[in-house]
């Protein structure tokens, strides 16, 4: 096989991605045109007939990604192992569901997968933009085809010039049902982050400042809902399944899809705003801006290898870092320099009081000026985010490059949230216009009274701490101040209008929940005898067996396990782990350990137990199947010619001779006859030791070893066997006994199992929140579509 | 409304100060093994792992295991009072966060690299050659 007919591997796969790098750029060259007959006051028909070539052009190149998609799901269905991707993701022993994954498991798969996601929301667009279609959809294109053109360069259907037999399996960390689904959302997020920046893009080009607001909003309240779920979803994997404890580690792979997460919530406050006083056009425009290109700076970060020191998730180099850096390159400056280019021309709206002829400032407690704040709030976490995150590479400029810790991240965001709660709880009571202080004072009163009670118990349950407390006040005020506003929203039957105030409880109550199950869990390292009842913080705790796990989730022995069923070989061993809680309910965990076959790999996998006020979670650390008592001696290394010591008695390697006569008898067998010079009590005595190796069967099975002990002349009972030949230098270990008075013998070991025993104290508030939010999300996404659809604008 | 943009830029400039001076604060370098002996405060080393060097200490809760640079071969004894992270022993690199005290280097955290990161490079060398 050439090198170039390995290069292109399975054709119509390959053929389909150049395709669509011709499509997309045709496509995109047929809606400038239309732009250039648009703005040219050509015929309205001339330009929808390029309108509606460029349209057909788009769905050429969308079908193209589909079809390279579906090429690439059905090799690895097929386990077509010729293909270097599938060889490499994927293995004939894996499920269905974990089959499907292995799409996404590779850099080039999920490069197809952000595509794939790109194409079907590119519909969407074409259907929505409207008046703005033409320069929406060349920059939503063109913000794709940088990600085409590398896959056309690393192509996933690359062959292999030797088929392998099977392929290296899914890596066993990812074989989760939360794994199969994570990725897609994550994906849908990172592609419809192209449609506000084209929609911005847009807007700078034709120089209608307001109208892409209208149309872009839905789109990131999709981003908001798509990428916050899969953030969430992942760090919920973390937790259930990595064992760390927690569900959110900084590393830099989640930090790098949470910052254009953050940029789009900023984003979405701005829009709001923009909409509803025709402010802040230039923040608008440079914060979708931002969010696109934040993602594709992420996207660089976790796969140039740039941070393979420092993340645990990091991809290595494909050789594509430098066409990133230049995608990167030509949208930012691109994005920047258009809007750098059209500043002075975006008109600002200044607001004119007749009263006074002068512009009206608006107080200070009013719902512009907290929008204002609320926009630089988050937009300062995600720049602070995203400077902690390129540590590594800010750093490499000075000299060695270097990480911040976590905390960092901690301390810099205590008083974001602290500072969120607060905008969170005012908003209700602050119209654009602005209030008196003592009106807000009025209306917010109840609200704050609850908060102040929610402080109170939580003093009462045990949180310390100026700081803490404020944050759970104002986490309590935030959250009482935007029921009161759903409940009124109601009741005046405009629940449609409810998902901003909805999605801010939600907030709310996420941060009660980040805060008490972060700083006030408890951890208790124990470990458990088999058998014996041990006492750990009101609960008692018996290990009673090791056990089977199914990939149903049944228990079973090893006996019990049926070989035809792929669930029952997929069963992973587990320990099971009696509970009884403080009022005598009693329950089994399973916090499972067991290696992975294919890798070898130790893997384990916590148990976690939730009720709504705390989770009891169980992450194994160690298994210990335990020994019967045995003489046990001093093992020490000897090179030839090298003299060690070992309590008083001297050993000497003299070098060793193999016999190989017995070769051929039954069991085959080698002999090696090692010679040392052992000195004791002042008299040096060359001594000879045996080693008898026998030969692996025919057909597999370890090799076995016998080496009689041989007497140490000039003491009581001393004596060594050689226990290992190993090298090439002919090194090798011999084990010396008998040499302590006390005698060599181990006590027997229990059969035991050490387990990190956590409390973490409402952590359901974490994901009640999120849902609360994400509800929030959506209801506003459903307004805001129902808005754009009805929407006339320039 | 010019006041509240002042207002939201002196936000975002409060918490870049913050996180600027915090910044310089919580980095931990990233050290050779001499340097991390010489040096009290928060660092990070990366090693391979002695094969056989790692060993738990139930009673204390501790991880004791040592580090071997890659280039000069020296080796640096690790402590590390947790868990003993998934697929430590098949690491192909480890790095380690934390400080020298005493005699021995006392992490707080651990980052394992694991071989399943190459796969894709593996397959590549096993059934890349040419038949």
């Amino acid at each position: 096989m050439s090198d170039t007919v390995r290069a292109i591997g399975f054709a119509p796969g390959t053929a389909a991605i150049w395709a669509a790098l011709l499509f997309g750029l045709a496509s995109i060259a047929v809606y400038l045109r239309a732009l250039r007959l648009e703005t040219s006051g050509a015929p309205a028909a001339e330009t929808s007939l390029a309108i509606g070539f460029a349209r057909r052009l788009y769905a050429a190149y969308a079908f193209s990604i589909l079809l390279a998609s579906v090429l690439l799901m059905t090799l690895l269905m097929q386990h077509d192992f010729r293909v270097s991707y599938v060889a490499a993701y994927s293995g004939r022993e894996l499920p269905l569901n974990y089959l499907f994954s292995t799409f996404w498991a590779g850099q080039e798969g999920s490069f197809m997968l952000w595509l794939f996601w790109g194409a079907i929301i590119g519909f969407f667009v074409v259907k929505t933009a409207k008046e703005q279609e033409a320069p929406v959809m060349a920059v939503y294109l063109a913000s794709f085809l940088g990600i085409v053109a590398i896959l056309c360069k690393q192509p996933p259907f690359r062959f292999l010039p030797q088929v392998p037999p099977d392929g290296q399996g899914l890596n066993p960390l990812l074989q989760d049902p939360w794994m199969v689904i994570h990725p897609p959302v994550m994906f849908a997020g990172f592609a419809s982050l192209s449609v506000p920046f084209a929609f911005a893009i847009g807007a700078l080009w034709r120089k209608r400042w307001d109208g892409w607001v209208v149309r872009a909003m839905p789109w990131a309240l999709f981003t908001f809902v798509t990428l916050g779920t899969a953030i969430l979803m992942g760090g919920y994997w973390a937790y259930k399944t990595l064992g760390w404890g927690g569900y959110w580690a900084w590393d830099p792979v989640e930090n790098t899809s949470l910052v254009p997460w953050l940029f789009t919530v900023s984003l979405l406050h701005g829009m709001y705003l923009q909409k509803s006083r025709e402010k802040h056009r230039k923040i608008n425009i440079f914060l979708a801006i931002a969010a696109y290109c934040c993602i594709l700076y992420g996207t660089f970060l976790t796969r140039s290898g740039v941070l393979a020191d420092f993340s645990v998730h990091s991809f290595i180099d494909l050789g594509i870092t430098g066409w990133l850096v230049g995608i990167i390159v030509v949208f930012l400056v691109g994005g920047l320099g258009l809007l750098a280019f059209r500043w002075k021309e975006i008109p600002v709206v200044a607001e004119i009081d007749p009263a006074t002829g002068k512009e009206r400032e608006e107080p200070f407690l009013s719902r512009s000026v907290l929008f204002i704040l609320s926009v630089a709030l988050i937009c300062a976490s995600a720049i602070v985010i995203l400077l902690g995150t390129s540590a590594p590479i800010l750093t490499r400029v000075t000299g060695k490059p270097s990480q911040v810790a976590t905390s960092f991240y901690n301390i810099t965001h205590a008083p974001v949230a602290i500072l969120i709660g607060l905008l969170i709880a005012l908003v209700p009571y602050l119209s654009w216009r602005g209030e008196a202080p003592k009106a807000v004072a009025r209306k917010a009163f109840v609200a704050f009274a609850i908060g102040v009670l929610g402080a109170g118990v939580a003093f009462s349950a045990g949180v310390r701490g100026a700081k803490d407390l404020a944050f759970i006040g104002f986490a309590v005020f935030g959250c009482a101040a935007n029921v009161e506003s759903v409940v009124l929203f109601v009741r005046r039957k405009v629940v449609a209008s409810a998902g901003g105030y909805l999605a801010h409880i939600g907030v709310a109550i996420m941060l009660v929940g980040i805060l008490i199950s972060g700083a006030y869990e408890k951890k208790t390292q124990v470990t458990l005898v088999r058998g014996e009842p041990t006492q750990v913080g009101g609960r008692t705790m018996t290990f009673t067996r090791t056990v089977l796990v199914n990939e149903d989730g049944d228990v079973k022995q090893r006996v019990e396990l049926d070989p035809t069923r792929l669930a029952d070989r997929r069963a992973k061993q587990a320990m099971e782990v009696e509970v009884t809680s403080g009022k005598g309910k009693v329950w089994k965990a399973y916090p499972k350990m067991f290696q992975n076959e294919r890798t070898q790999q130790l893997m384990a996998n916590p148990d976690v137990r939730s009720t709504p006020l705390m989770d009891l979670y169980l992450s194994p650390q160690s298994y210990d199947p335990g020994s019967p008592s045995r003489i046990e001696g001093i093992r020490i290394g000897l090179k030839p010619g090298e003299a060690k010591s070992v309590g008083g008695v001297s050993f000497t390697a003299k070098g060793f001779t193999m016999d190989r006569s017995q070769m051929n008898a039954n069991p085959p067998r080698v002999t090696m006859n090692a010679k040392f010079l052992v000195g004791a009590g002042g008299k040096t005595t060359e001594t000879t030791a045996q080693l008898v190796m026998f030969m692996a069967a025919a057909g597999g099975g370890e090799g076995m070893q016998q080496a009689p002990d041989v007497a140490i002349p000039g003491t009581p009972n001393g004596r060594f066997r050689v226990s290992r030949v190993g090298g090439n230098d002919g090194s090798m270990e011999i084990e010396v006994l008998g040499l302590n008075p006390a005698g060599d013998l181990k006590p027997p070991t229990a059969e035991s199992f050490s387990v990190d025993v956590t409390v973490k104290p409402l952590i359901s508030l974490v994901w009640g929140g999120f849902y609360v939010m994400m509800a929030g999300g959506l209801l506003a996404l459903i307004r805001r579509s129902r808005d754009a659809h009805a929407a006339v604008v320039g | 409304m010019k006041k509240a943009y002042w207002i939201g830029a002196v936000v975002v400039l409060a918490f870049l100060a913050l996180g600027l001076s915090t910044f310089t604060k919580s980095m931990t370098p990233y050290v050779s093994f001499d340097e991390a002996k010489a040096s009290k405060r928060t660092v990070q080393v990366m090693g391979a792992l002695e094969k056989g060097s790692s060993r738990y200490d139930t009673d204390a809760k501790t991880l004791h295991f040592t580090l071997v640079d890659e280039k000069t071969k020296a080796p640096l004894p690790v402590t590390y009072r947790d868990v003993k992270p998934a697929n430590f022993e098949e690491a192909v690199s480890i790095v380690a966060i934390g400080r020298y005290q005493g005699d021995a280097f006392h992490a707080e955290k651990l980052l394992v690299k694991c071989p399943s990161k190459y796969q894709g490079e593996e397959v590549e060398k096993q059934y890349g050659k040419k038949a």
